[in-house]
């Protein structure tokens, strides 16, 4: 083979390893708002978040934004469940312990989380100190481009 | 520490155990000690009010926004000849709306306390018990009600005389002319009788909308509001809040004549009817009321329904051929009167039929309600005013879902379907029978009714009706048979797994089938609908129907409701939140074609929409929203082409007409209402807008831009 052709093959791979690479990585978005509410609640459960994730391979990344809370955040999580139907905890997230701030974690994903993401099927949540339950939370779904 | 009003309480209690044992003579004592005890249980129940429901009906129970008030000639009209234990009932059954929390039975006691003192009850003869069966207004002490700040008599009649001749010469409405409207005029409720919201107005267009301007403003009275004005003939006819009816000049938006119908409540008609010289009105208590359209001055009245037992009205009739037809709200009771839609003459007001949209047992579909006692059959009501096909002399109405909203709260399953409720029914207006009924959601489990506007489309020879509820299902039915033909969902619901494209038969989701007392069922959209009381339009030109949609969730917990005669309610608790993957916007105008029923376009934006969408000749969409914008969209790219701000929300049902050749737009700003409103309250909190400021906008375009 030809010195030129094969120079021409490894320019061609080479341009397309990032495209690859690229190819590889889902890219998601979560709006945080807040949990269910009423008229009672609605002074006690505030604030709202955007968080950004990426995919590659297994691994999640997560990375986002928070702020307007009542009171101080807790603990935060990945769930499982479809759009608007809360199902469990599956992994959990560093969240900043204050009324706003950064959530974010690295995960692996399991095969059926993974399905689970691409079916709008994983939301996060942030619990606070005043609302234990929850008081921020959103489904992600594949970020518009 | 003890808390103080208990012991007050408890040693209320006790003195009148002594009292029960005590010799005759002492029955003064006695009175007065129960006295003692209602006043004690009343300041209880101010802390528990204030804690629990004042944040919707207000520090004094004035009314809010998010809550109807409870105080006044208001409350003693619904609640007067009722008791504090059918009282107690209701509240406990449907209040808060976000569940019982920590309240106790002695807390919900003890509110009703607090409501019956604030609305003048210091005559009880006994502490107040959850059996205390004594009829409310009379028990209310005069000398209380001179204690309180006196109100001045409400305007009741013509307090404005006038008439349209001075301004226009009069020609009666006829028959025929409300079968095919002059392009000028908007003589009915959705402007003619297929519901299409359209107008035949050219003159503003896509090309010149961008000049429209202010023409004329009117102030209306204060109150819940969600009107739909009248134009014909260049007279602008007003329905306003507590069933006060105005006719303005539409070219100046003077005054000419105002009628005050009653009761003057500061409640919510969302439209009103016109035939030959007579504008028609439903009223907030239940009746027909006919006034002249040239002076205002009453021609006759008659009762639709027993307000005394919780009937009402929030829309208007309509008028086909001279039978005035009209729905019914508020039935949800456990008493042996059902819901029904009539048909009245219009000369006089005289009965002609009712169909009932309740069957009851030994009837036809009386077998779809899981053996359940007549009493206990509730809801089916009609709500939203219907429409007409004069050649098929067929009125089509949508009903409301079965009471209370949770099949476990009415003793029911999933399976128990109860005909005639959450369906389409299409009536004969000669004989009042029904022709065909086609039931969308059978046995509904989440406050998702199908009740709202039905909208008759010619496509070919093939004659339709289109309709969309709460679930945000576009529903397209044969309107000759009813045979279903197609559905697609405008917004995002999972309530069903399921709907069959052949038949258009829902599948519940199973967690719904299964929804136990008190269990939370998540679920989209919310009550206040994917879509709710605000018309869509149908823009024949381009085959589009245009609607104004919403994106919110729920959550649901079904309550116990006792089957007592006189109980019943809505029973359960709700609490709501974001739709996922709308990123935050409530508000979607959808555009989809009447043929394919395919999305063509769509607008989404974070305010909610709180008018019916209207479409014009002109290749233009009018609706508007909580942000106090009002905009025109290009019918058929979506595009927005022209807004404006107004002093508050915009609600209610926009118009087009025109004078002397020139078109004009009109809109009007108002508040209140229930779930369309609530649920932008508790999500959209960023969103402010005026507590007050009903009115009227009436925009056109200035002279050389046209």
């Amino acid at each position: 083979m030809p010195a030129r052709s094969i120079c021409q093959i490894l320019l061609t791979i080479l341009l397309m390893v990032p495209v690859l690479v690229w190819a590889q990585t889902e890219t998601y978005r979560a709006r945080l708002s807040p949990m269910p509410t009423t008229p009672q609640t609605v002074d006690s459960i505030t604030g709202e978040g955007e968080v950004l994730l990426s995919l590659e391979g297994n691994m999640l990344t997560v990375s986002g934004t928070f702020d307007g809370m009542s009171t101080v955040a807790t603990v935060a999580h990945l769930h499982n469940g479809p759009p608007a139907q809360p199902g469990p905890a599956v992994h959990q997230l560093v969240v900043t312990a204050a009324t706003g701030g950064e959530i974010s974690g690295e995960i692996e994903l399991t095969d059926e989380q993974v399905e689970a993401l691409r079916a709008n099927s994983l939301y996060l949540q942030i619990h606070s100190e005043g609302n234990p339950a929850g008081e921020l939370r959103g489904w992600i779904f594949a970020r518009a481009e | 520490m003890m808390d103080f009003r208990k012991i007050w309480i408890a040693g209320g209690g006790a003195c009148l155990l002594f009292a029960a044992c005590a010799p005759r003579d002492s029955a003064p004592e006695q009175a007065a000690e129960a006295e003692l005890i209602f006043t004690a249980q009343a300041e209880a129940g101010a802390a528990a009010y204030t804690a629990n429901c004042a944040a919707c009906h207000g520090a004094e129970l004035e009314g809010t926004i998010l809550g109807p008030l409870l105080i006044g000639q208001s409350f003693v009209r619904r609640w007067g000849t009722q008791t504090p234990s059918l009282l107690l009932g209701n509240i406990q059954s449907n209040m808060p709306p976000g569940g019982a929390g920590n309240m106790t039975d002695e807390d919900y006691l003890n509110i009703v306390a607090h409501m019956l003192a604030m609305n003048g009850v210091d005559s009880v003869s006994n502490a107040l018990t959850r059996a205390s069966d004594f009829v409310i207004a009379e028990n209310i002490s005069r000398v209380v009600a001179l204690r309180r700040p006196p109100e001045p008599p409400a305007p009741q009649g013509l307090t404005v005389a006038g008439n349209t001749e001075d301004f226009v010469p009069f020609a009666p409405l006829t028959a025929e002319m409300l079968r095919d409207p002059d392009p000028a005029d908007w003589p009915m409720h959705r402007r003619n009788f297929f519901g299409h919201s359209y107008s035949p107005l050219d003159e503003i267009s896509t090309e010149n909308v961008a000049g429209l301007s202010l023409e004329w403003v009117w102030n209306m009275h204060e109150g819940d509001s969600e009107p739909a004005p009248l134009v014909y003939n260049g007279i602008v006819y007003l329905i306003n809040p507590g069933n006060v009816i105005q006719a303005l000049d539409g070219k100046t938006g003077e005054l000419i004549w105002e009628h005050w119908t009653g009761p003057a409540n500061r409640q919510d008609m969302r439209n009103i009817a016109m035939y030959e010289d007579k504008i028609i009105q439903a009223t907030t208590d239940a009746r027909l009321v006919a006034l002249d359209a040239r002076t205002g001055e009453q021609v006759w009245e008659t009762v639709i329904a027993d307000n005394s037992k919780g009937f009402a009205n929030s829309s208007g009739p309509i008028v086909a051929d001279g039978m005035v037809i009209s729905g019914l709200a508020g039935c949800a009771r456990y008493i042996p009167e059902d819901c029904f839609v009539s048909a009245y003459d219009a000369d006089n007001g005289e009965l002609l039929w009712q169909f009932e949209t309740i069957a009851e047992a030994g009837q036809p579909g009386g077998d779809t309600w899981g053996g359940l006692d007549d009493l206990f059959r509730a809801g089916g009501e009609t709500w939203i005013t219907g429409s007409y096909d004069p050649e098929l002399r067929l009125t089509y109405w949508g009903t409301a879902q079965q009471k209370p909203w949770v099949p476990v709260s009415r003793h029911m399953t999933i399976n128990d379907v109860g005909l005639f409720t959450n369906a389409t029914i299409a009536v004969n207006v000669d004989s009042g029978e029904l022709d065909w009924y086609f039931q969308h959601v059978p046995a509904e489990a989440l406050d998702l009714d199908e009740v709202f506007e039905r909208v008759l489309i010619d496509r070919g020879e093939e004659k339709f009706v289109y309709s969309i509820g709460k679930h945000g299902i576009l529903w397209k039915n044969d309107r000759v048979t009813g045979e279903f033909s197609g559905f697609t969902e405008t917004v995002f619901q999972n309530t069903f797994t399921h709907i069959d494209p052949e038949t258009g038969a829902v599948t519940y989701r199973e967690d719904i089938q299964n929804a136990q007392l008190d269990e939370w069922t998540s679920a989209c959209p919310s009550s206040a609908g994917g879509k709710d009381w605000h018309s869509m339009t149908y823009h024949p030109p381009s085959g589009l129907i245009v609607a104004p949609l919403s994106q919110t969730c729920l959550e649901n917990a079904a309550r116990e409701v006792a089957l007592v005669q006189g109980g019943g309610g809505l029973a359960a608790s709700r609490k709501f939140f974001e739709m996922p993957g709308t990123d935050g916007n409530l508000g979607k105008v959808g555009a989809y074609h009447a043929d394919t029923l395919e999305e063509v376009w769509a607008h989404e934006q974070r305010a909610s929409l709180h008018t019916g969408t209207i479409s014009t000749a002109g290749g233009l969409v009018f609706v508007g929203d909580l942000d106090r914008r009002f905009k025109a969209f290009d019918i058929e790219t979506g595009e927005i082409l022209w807004q404006t701000r107004l002093g508050t929300s915009v609600q209610g049902h926009p118009v087009s007409f025109a004078i002397d050749g020139k078109q004009y737009i009109a809109v009007t700003t108002a508040l209140g209402g229930t779930s369309p409103r609530t649920v932008p309250g508790v999500i959209a909190t960023e969103i402010t807008y005026p507590r007050w400021g009903n009115a009227i906008y009436v925009f056109s375009l200035p002279e050389g831009v046209h």
